[in-house]
C-alpha cells in the first residue's frame, strides 16, 4: 500500500509541473493575441530570408 | 490601341502622372485620344465611366500627379518608449491601419527583414507591434519609416486607457482562474476519496495524509485565487456595505476555517466548497471581462477614423506632415481630396464635397465652403480646403461618439440587476440566518460542533455561484450563437429589449425591397429638350436609391451641374445651363411654389396605384416630366412577414414613399399597417407615437438614413452594414443581408431570455427549498456542498443548451 503515497507525489508532481507551465504561458503572452496565430501558422516561410547578422 | 509617336511626353488621363510618349498606350474614347501609363489606370478609367460617374475627372481640380505623400515620423516621439539590455532595444507601438491578417503577414515579413531587426511580433487583436533590435546595426528611425511607408503609421503612446487596464485585468483573471482550476481539480481527486472514505471507512493513515494534501491545494485557491474576492469584502465591510464578495469571502472562508479545525479535532474537510466557489465565481468573471475587451477593439476600429497625420501649414505657408497629436488649436492644415480629415475646426480657404456619413448617417455629400465647420474622420471627396483648427486631437466629436459608445457599452443587461439588487438583500439576509442558526443549536444545546456545522451549512449553501453566473453566461452563449449566424449584437441590454420587442418597423427601400429600382415609365411634357439627359446629369450625385437608378439610366455624356443640393427626404435641385432643375417629390416642387396641373396629378395617381414610385422633374420653374420607378420585393421579405406575424409581434411599415406606393408593396408582403410619406424626422416621430402606445419597438431600416428612427426606436436593426457607425445607431446589424435572420434573432432572444430566468428560478428556488433544510441541521456540510456544486452545474448546463439552435 506504500505505493499509493509515490502514486499521490507524482500526481501532485505532474499537476504543479502544469500549474507552472500555465503560469510561464500566460505571464509571457501567449494567450494576448488568439487571433493571428491561425493564420500565421498557413504562411509558408521562404527559404530567401536574408540572414540576420547580430553584433555581438 | 496603337504606340503613340515619340519624344515627347503626355499625361496619363487617370493618375496624371508624366509619361514617354512612347511608352503610353493610347486609345479613343468618345471620339477622343486618352492616353494611359498603364493598363491598371486604363482598367480604373473604363471602369469609372461604365458607372457614367466621369464627371470625377472634372470635379478633381486640385489633383497632383505623383506618389502620395508620406509622415516623416519623429523619431524623438518615440525614444521615451525604447527599452534597452546593453544588446537590443524594444519599443511597442500603436499602428493604425492594419485591417486583416495579411496586413500582420506583410509588416512582420518586411520589417523583420530589415538587417538588425531581430524579431518583429505584431499583435493582430490590439493592433500593437513589437519590435527588437540591434542599435548598433539598425536606426529606429529607419524601422518607423519602413511602418510608414508601407501605409501603417506608427504612433507613440498607447490605446485608450480603458482598454489597457481591461486588458491586464483580463490577464490577471486567466491567472487566477487557471490557478484555481489547476488546484480544484487536484483537489477533487483527494476529495472525491474522502467523499468514498466517507461512506465506506478508511483507514486513519489515508484519511489524515489526504485531509492535509486538500489543506495544502485549496490555501493558494483561497488566498491567491481568491484575493479579489478577499479585498473585495474587505473594502465593503470598510465602506460599510455588504456586496456578493462578503458573501463568496466569508463562505469560502468559512468552509475553509471549518475545516482546518476538524483536521485537528477529527470529521469532515469540506476545501472543495472553498476552491469550488472561488473557481465557479472566477469564470463568471473572466466571461465577463472578455466580453468587455470584444468591444472595446470594437471602438478602436472607430476611433481609427481619424488619421494619424495632419498636413500642417506654418506661416510661410510652407506644409509639412506631422503627428495629428503635435496639431494645436488655432492652427492651420491643410486636407487634400480624398483623404479623411484629421481634426475639427472651421474651413478658411477652399470649398469640397465632404462626406459626413459617418457622422451624420446622411450618405450625400455636403459642399464646405470657407466659415463651414468642418469634422475629424469626415473625408473631402472632391477639393483641397485650409482649415483653422479649433480643438486638439482629443477633443473631437469623433472622440465624443466614441466616449459615447463607451458608455453605451457599459451598461449591463437590466436582467443582471434582478441578480444584483438581490444580493443586497440575500447577503446580510444571510449572513443574519447563519448567526442565527448557530445561536439557535447553541440555545438548544446541542454540541458546538452541530452549531458550527450548521452555520457552515447555510454559508455554504447559500453561495450565490449559481446566481453570479446565471446572466452573463446565458447572454455570452446566446450572443455568441446569434453571432455565427451573421447577427452582431451590441450588447446584453440590446439582447434583452430584442426578447422584450412588441412590435417591429420595417422601413420599406432597402429592408422589404432591393433598394435598386428600376425606371419603368417616363412622362415628357416636353418643357426642354433632351429630358432624361437633364435628369440624369441632375441625379449624377443623388445618393438616393431613386436618384441612382435616373443617373444610371442615361450612359452618353453628362451635363454640367452648377449649385447642386440635396435636401434628405425630398430630392435634388441645380442649375443646368442657366435653368433651375428640381427632381424628387411633390413636395419639394410645393416648396419653390411650382405649379402642378390636375392632368399631372392624375397621372402621378396612376403611376402610385401600380406601386410605382414617381419622380417630378421641374425645370425653369414648371412642371417637365414625370419619372415611375418599381422597386421590387426582395424573395426573402415575404417570408420573414410570415415568421414575424407567427411569433405574435406587431408590423408597420414605414416609408418616405407615398401612400400609394406603400399600400401595393406592403398589400404584396402582408403588412397591414403602413405610414407613408415620412422624412427621416417623420420616422423617428411615428416610433415615438407608437412607443407612446406602450409598445416596445424594434426598428428595421438600412442604418444610412434612418438613423434618428433607429436611435428612437428600443432597439435599432441595420441589414448588411457592419460599420462600427452603424452600430452607433443600431443595437443590431445584420451582416448577409438575409432578412429571415431577424426572425431567428426573435425566436434565439426569446429563448435566451427565457433560459436566463429558468437560470434565475433554479438559483433561487434552490436556496428557498435548500435553505430551511440547513437550518434545520438536515444537511450535512459535505452534501450542501455537493448541491451547491450541481446547483452551478445546472445553470452552466442549461446556459449551453443555447448554443444549437
Amino acid at each position: 500500500m506504500e505505493s499509493t503515497f509515490y502514486l499521490i507525489g507524482i500526481g501532485l508532481f505532474f499537476g504543479i509541473a502544469a500549474w507552472f507551465l500555465f503560469q510561464w504561458a500566460v505571464r509571457s503572452g501567449q494567450f494576448d493575441d488568439t487571433e493571428a496565430p491561425k493564420y500565421r501558422m498557413l504562411d509558408d516561410d521562404d527559404e530567401n530570408t536574408p540572414k540576420k547578422t547580430p553584433k555581438p | 490601341m496603337t504606340e503613340a509617336p515619340q519624344n515627347s511626353t503626355v499625361h496619363c488621363d487617370h493618375c496624371l502622372q508624366e509619361i514617354a510618349a512612347g511608352s503610353a498606350l493610347s486609345t479613343v474614347i468618345d471620339g477622343q485620344k486618352r492616353t494611359f501609363c498603364c493598363h491598371g489606370c486604363l482598367g480604373v478609367y473604363e471602369l469609372v465611366r461604365s458607372q457614367s460617374l466621369d464627371a470625377f475627372y472634372n470635379l478633381r481640380s486640385d489633383w497632383k500627379a505623383g506618389r502620395p505623400a508620406f509622415l516623416q515620423v519623429d523619431p524623438a516621439d518615440f525614444t521615451p518608449q525604447v527599452s534597452s539590455d546593453g544588446r537590443t532595444s524594444r519599443i511597442d507601438v500603436v499602428l493604425s491601419g492594419i485591417r486583416c491578417a495579411s496586413c500582420v503577414w506583410l509588416l512582420e515579413k518586411v520589417v523583420g527583414r530589415l538587417d538588425g531587426v531581430v524579431s518583429a511580433r505584431i499583435n493582430y487583436a490590439t493592433r500593437r507591434a513589437l519590435i527588437e533590435w540591434h542599435p548598433e546595426t539598425v536606426q529606429l528611425d529607419e524601422i518607423l519609416q519602413t511602418l510608414s511607408t508601407l501605409g501603417y503609421t506608427p504612433r507613440p503612446g498607447s490605446q485608450s486607457a480603458s482598454i489597457e487596464i481591461s486588458a491586464a485585468e483580463k490577464r490577471d483573471l486567466l491567472l487566477r482562474f487557471g490557478t484555481a482550476g489547476f488546484f480544484s481539480m487536484q483537489l477533487m481527486l483527494f476529495t472525491t476519496a474522502l467523499y468514498a472514505g466517507f461512506f465506506q471507512g478508511m483507514e486513519s493513515r489515508y484519511r489524515i495524509v489526504f485531509q492535509l494534501i486538500s489543506w495544502a491545494l485549496a490555501t493558494p485557491v483561497l488566498f491567491y485565487a481568491g484575493f479579489p474576492f478577499m479585498s473585495g469584502a474587505f473594502r465593503s465591510l470598510k465602506g460599510g456595505t455588504l456586496n456578493m464578495d462578503v458573501l463568496v469571502a466569508l463562505g469560502s472562508l468559512a468552509a475553509y476555517g471549518y475545516s482546518v479545525a476538524t483536521i485537528f479535532t477529527g470529521g469532515e474537510v469540506f476545501f472543495d466548497t472553498t476552491a469550488m466557489i472561488v473557481t465557479f465565481i472566477l469564470l463568471g468573471r473572466l466571461i465577463e471581462a472578455g466580453s468587455r475587451l470584444k468591444a472595446g477593439s470594437a471602438l478602436t476600429a472607430l476611433a481609427e477614423l481619424q488619421p494619424g497625420d495632419a498636413l500642417l501649414i506654418d506661416e510661410k505657408g510652407q506644409a509639412t506632415l506631422v503627428p495629428v497629436e503635435r496639431v494645436l488649436s488655432g492652427e492651420l492644415i491643410e486636407v487634400i481630396p480624398g483623404d479623411r480629415l484629421p481634426l475639427d475646426g472651421t474651413v478658411v480657404e477652399g470649398s469640397a464635397d465632404v462626406d459626413e456619413s459617418m457622422l451624420t448617417g446622411e450618405s450625400a455629400p455636403v459642399l464646405k465652403t470657407p466659415g463651414s465647420e468642418v469634422y475629424a474622420g469626415t473625408s473631402s471627396l472632391t477639393g483641397r480646403l485650409r482649415i483653422m483648427v479649433s480643438g486638439d486631437a482629443r477633443n473631437t466629436m469623433l472622440s465624443r461618439i466614441v466616449m459615447t459608445v463607451e458608455e453605451a457599452q457599459a451598461r449591463k443587461a437590466p436582467i443582471q440587476g434582478i441578480a444584483d439588487r438581490t444580493a443586497g438583500l440575500f447577503v446580510p439576509a444571510t449572513l443574519l440566518l447563519a448567526a442565527a442558526t448557530f445561536a439557535w443549536w447553541m440555545i438548544a444545546k446541542a454540541p458546538t460542533v452541530t452549531a458550527v456545522m450548521n452555520a457552515v451549512s447555510v454559508l455554504v449553501i447559500a453561495c450565490p455561484c449559481a446566481l453570479g453566473l446565471a446572466t452573463p453566461l446565458a447572454i455570452l452563449v446566446g450572443t455568441t450563437a446569434v453571432g455565427k449566424k451573421g447577427i452582431l449584437v451590441k450588447g446584453g441590454d440590446i439582447f434583452e429589449s430584442v426578447s422584450k420587442t412588441t412590435a417591429v418597423v420595417l422601413d420599406k427601400t432597402g429592408t422589404l425591397t432591393r433598394g435598386k429600382p428600376s425606371i419603368v415609365d417616363c412622362i415628357d411634357y416636353g418643357v426642354s429638350g433632351s429630358f432624361m439627359q437633364h435628369c440624369a446629369s441632375l441625379e449624377a450625385w443623388s445618393e438616393h436609391p431613386a436618384g441612382k437608378a435616373i443617373a444610371a439610366s442615361w450612359k452618353n455624356g453628362r451635363l454640367e451641374v452648377e449649385e447642386f443640393r440635396a435636401t434628405p427626404g425630398m430630392g435634388v435641385s441645380g442649375n443646368i445651363g442657366g435653368q433651375e432643375w428640381l427632381a424628387g417629390s411633390p413636395a419639394l416642387l410645393e416648396r419653390q411654389a411650382i405649379p402642378i396641373d390636375p392632368e399631372c396629378r392624375r397621372q402621378a395617381d396612376g403611376f402610385e396605384k401600380e406601386g410605382k414610385t414617381t419622380v417630378f422633374v421641374s425645370c425653369g420653374g414648371k412642371v417637365a416630366g414625370l419619372i415611375g420607378l418599381i422597386d421590387d420585393l426582395r424573395d426573402d421579405a415575404v417570408e420573414m412577414i410570415a415568421s414575424l406575424r407567427a411569433q405574435g409581434l406587431r408590423l408597420i411599415m414605414l416609408t418616405g414613399d407615398n401612400a400609394g406606393v406603400a399600400q401595393y408593396v406592403a398589400a404584396k408582403c402582408g403588412i397591414t399597417e403602413i405610414r407613408s410619406g415620412l422624412g427621416p424626422l417623420g420616422k423617428a416621430e411615428a416610433i415615438r407615437a407608437l412607443k407612446a402606445e406602450g409598445e416596445k419597438v424594434m426598428m428595421a431600416g438600412d442604418g444610412i438614413n434612418d438613423a434618428p428612427a433607429l436611435t428612437e426606436a428600443d432597439t435599432g436593426l441595420t441589414l448588411g452594414t457592419a460599420t462600427g457607425i452603424a452600430l452607433e445607431s443600431a443595437g443590431v446589424a445584420i451582416l448577409n443581408d438575409d432578412l429571415r435572420l431577424i426572425g431567428t434573432l426573435f425566436g434565439h432572444s426569446r429563448k435566451c431570455f427565457s433560459i436566463i430566468r429558468q437560470n434565475l428560478a433554479w438559483a433561487f428556488g434552490y436556496n428557498m427549498v435548500a435553505i430551511p433544510l440547513a437550518v434545520s441541521g438536515l444537511l450535512h456540510p459535505i452534501v450542501s456542498a455537493l448541491l451547491m456544486a450541481t446547483s452551478s452545474l445546472v445553470v452552466v448546463f442549461n446556459s449551453l443548451r443555447l448554443r444549437t439552435f
